[in-house]
């Protein structure tokens, strides 16, 4: 396998694990309306900006959202194309079946 | 793209034996997923797993085919995806081949909208479904997928 699927691959991992949280998806819903600041990102949630800081990061890690800088200010995006990984349920059950039919194979050897 | 998954896997046993792992809920039960299926033509029947986005982690199954020791078809409706899985079973030298076919994903991703569109992610796709749009291969079939998603599994 070579290094650029892998690095898809894991990126399409990380994709579906990020908005599994129910405060990043809360995120990306009021991203999904326009660009933010961090600071009107925390408003509406009961979290510290800190928090709300971690969620951004693992959402930018895995390039759900981006940053650019806008005079003293971060903004952030929604980058709306990446959710594409999530949609791919080809993708996510191919994954799913490799380790099945690996399991499969170590189940027959246990139960010999 | 791709709308099927294919795969082959070699086991150094025989057929009777890899079927029993096959076409077993509780060996299943270990390899696979928690399931209540029985080997009976017409058995409808549950994985159930931990959800995910867009999945509640339940799959419902029907067994369509069953051919000891040989295939086992079953329809796989989960989420959004209505599909079929297939598991065939070939006698080779020093072994068994298991062929598996997962079939049926043509649509999943309009599926997939009709999904999260019910579900309070509304406002996102206001802003992200043109660019899944510009993914789905048959735009035309879509009415038809939508009318055989179930209601029940959304």
């Amino acid at each position: 396998m070579n290094q650029i699927t892998k690095t898809s691959r894991q990126a399409d991992i990380d994709a579906f694990t990020a908005i599994a949280h129910p405060a990043r998806r809360q995120i990306l819903d009021l991203l999904a309306v326009g660009e933010s600041s961090v600071q009107n990102l925390a408003e509406p949630f009961e979290m510290s900006r800190p928090a709300v800081s971690q969620h951004l990061r693992v959402l930018l890690d895995v390039g759900l959202v981006e940053v650019r800088r806008s005079g003293r200010e971060q903004r952030y995006r929604l980058r709306a194309e990446r959710l594409e990984a999530v949609y791919d349920w080809v993708a996510h059950y191919t994954r799913f079946w490799e380790e099945k039919l690996d399991n499969l194979g170590k189940y027959l050897e246990e139960n010999e | 793209m791709k709308r099927d998954i294919k795969m082959e896997a070699f086991y150094p046993y025989p057929p009777e034996r890899v079927w029993r792992a096959v076409a077993d809920g509780k060996a299943m039960a270990k390899w696979l997923m928690p399931n209540d299926f029985e080997p009976k033509l017409g058995h409808k029947f549950q994985f159930r797993t931990k959800p995910a986005p867009g999945f509640d982690g339940i799959v419902h199954c029907e067994v369509l085919e069953l051919q000891e020791p040989r295939l086992l078809r079953i329809s796989w409706r989960g989420g959004p995806i209505d599909t079929v899985l297939k598991f065939l079973l070939e006698p080779v030298q020093g072994g068994t081949k298991l062929s598996l076919e997962h079939t049926g994903f043509t649509g999943v991703k309009g599926l997939m909208i009709s999904y999260m569109m019910s579900s309070g992610w509304k406002k996102m796709f206001r802003t992200s479904l043109p660019a899944v749009i510009k993914n789905i291969d048959r735009l035309d079939e879509l009415p038809q997928d939508l009318k055989s998603c179930d209601p029940e599994t959304v």
